[in-house]
């Protein structure tokens, strides 16, 4: 164990993490706002928007994520889509994310006893109404936990965003196996650094887990 | 394995996509955009000692690092080193992700139809790395056996063509050496160079076969530039002869390898 090339190429490795951490986030908004769109989709009365965010969520559910970077990344310039393979990341790792997002929050919304809305609705309550005003509070509290996971799986997968060089965590503990000829020590300091990530995350989904089982 | 596979097989069709459709489109040449941004981007895997790889102030240096550099001072502009997979980087190319590959790539006819080479820009030969009790002593041993290779590279396809081994393949070359040191494959076959002085860096205890010159085949290593760039082509190529010419390439390789690979 060479705990001085760990100490001495620490800084880097924390300058990777900012940048996991920072495609995380991104990609994490840009997945919430595109899974508000698919729910609204799924939930709609139109069969139309229903068909199309059914068929979003099974085609990016159903392939792999690093296909989903790859097709945005280098089928991408075909189309005239020229991205930096940072915003190509985001948007691939979001895109995919989403889905999944959508299905966690469509689940906390149906699992919202149904008698709640029949109440709403005999009292006179819009459908909107009744989604903003009764489902969608009591809905929220239930889907923390699985956004949470998302949130989890996301920065556990974004390590995909090294194969189109963006230079992130596990890109840069390749390269530093590759010229240290250490793979057990650097292996073990970007686990490290995923698993201070991942935790957390966690804290912050127990934190709001409390806030709201309090009211 | 299997997303390895996948990966291959994906990056391969997008290879192929790509090159169909650049051959259709009619471009200005690359040397123009390159002079225009005063700036050639250039990629290279970072996982290559003593090529290219990170040092401990994390920036990529090597012997490619340096090739590029000067290339890119001789064509007066600035370079912009890119690290990115090795098994991804013809694509990426393609994709107008950087201007040129220098990254140790073997010239080959199947990569000849995807891409233009500047160069030879150095050469190697084949060696085969055991373990230095194993029982197989040349080339005529290497039967039956399970070999590590590098995802994509030239010995991978060797390896496979000789129909009787089995073949695993890497990322890079530090994993095959702890799945040599672990007994999970029976031999390596790369490139000489990086196996010399990874072993000299690690002390492992290995025996180098290098096989005949039939087998070894000594390759040519060239600078991969996108299909229909005439003029861009012909400026590296004689930027990189004025760099043998003069003496700066074989300062560059004695710096880097220690002698002089041209």
């Amino acid at each position: 164990m060479d705990l001085t090339l760990i100490q001495r190429t620490f800084p880097f490795f924390l300058e990777a993490a900012w940048i996991t951490v920072q495609i995380s986030v991104l990609a994490l908004l840009l997945g919430f706002l595109v899974a508000i769109v698919l729910v609204a989709g799924r939930l709609s009365t139109v069969l139309t928007f229903r068909c199309l965010a059914r068929l979003y969520i099974s085609v990016f559910r159903g392939t792999p994520c690093l296909v989903q970077l790859f097709i945005i990344y280098f089928g991408g310039p075909q189309i005239g889509l020229e991205l930096e393979p940072f915003a190509a990341g985001v948007i691939g790792l979001g895109l995919n994310i989403a889905a999944y997002m959508a299905e966690s929050i469509r689940g906390a919304i149906t699992n919202v006893d149904p008698g709640q809305e029949e109440a709403s609705r005999s009292i006179g309550f819009g459908r909107g109404q009744t989604l903003w005003l009764i489902t969608l509070p009591q809905a929220a509290k239930l889907m923390i936990r699985p956004l949470g996971v998302n949130a989890v799986a996301l920065i556990k997968g974004s390590a995909l965003v090294s194969t189109i060089s963006v230079v992130e965590l596990s890109y840069t503990a390749q390269r530093f196996i590759s010229s240290t000829y250490k793979p057990f020590e650097i292996f073990m300091v970007s686990a490290l650094l995923y698993i201070v990530m991942v935790y957390s995350v966690r804290f912050i989904v127990d934190y709001l887990d409390n806030r709201f089982a309090a009211r | 394995m299997l997303t390895k596979k996948l990966k291959s097989l994906i990056v391969a069709s997008t290879v192929a996509a790509a090159a169909l459709l650049s051959t259709s489109v009619v471009h200005a040449d690359d040397l123009k955009s390159i002079q225009d941004s005063k700036e050639i981007r250039i990629a290279m895997s970072g996982q290559y000692s003593p090529f290219s790889f990170a040092n401990e102030q994390n920036q990529i240096v090597g012997f490619d690092a340096s090739i590029s550099e000067a290339l890119a001072e001789r064509m007066g502009v600035k370079v912009k080193i890119i690290t990115t997979p090795f098994d991804g980087i013809i694509a990426g190319l393609l994709a107008k992700k950087y201007d040129a590959i220098i990254a140790s790539m073997t010239i080959t006819p199947e990569r000849q139809k995807a891409v233009d080479f500047v160069g030879p820009y150095y050469h190697a030969g084949r060696t085969i790395v055991v373990k230095d009790d194993s029982s197989i002593k040349s080339l005529d041993d290497l039967k039956d056996v399970v070999v590590g290779v590098t995802l994509g590279d030239a010995h991978d396809k060797w390896a496979r063509a000789r129909g009787n081994l089995k073949v695993r393949t890497y990322k890079g070359l530090p994993e095959m050496l702890v799945d040599l040191e672990a007994g999970r494959i029976d031999a390596i076959v790369m490139d000489s160079v990086p196996v010399l002085v990874a072993v000299k860096e690690t002390g492992q205890k290995v025996r180098i076969i290098t096989p005949p010159d039939s087998d070894g085949g000594i390759e040519g290593m060239g600078i991969a530039l996108r299909k229909n760039n005439p003029e861009l082509k012909a400026t590296m190529q004689k930027a990189l002869e004025d760099m043998l010419a003069d003496g700066t390439y074989e300062k560059i390789s004695m710096k880097w390898i220690g002698n002089d690979i041209r």
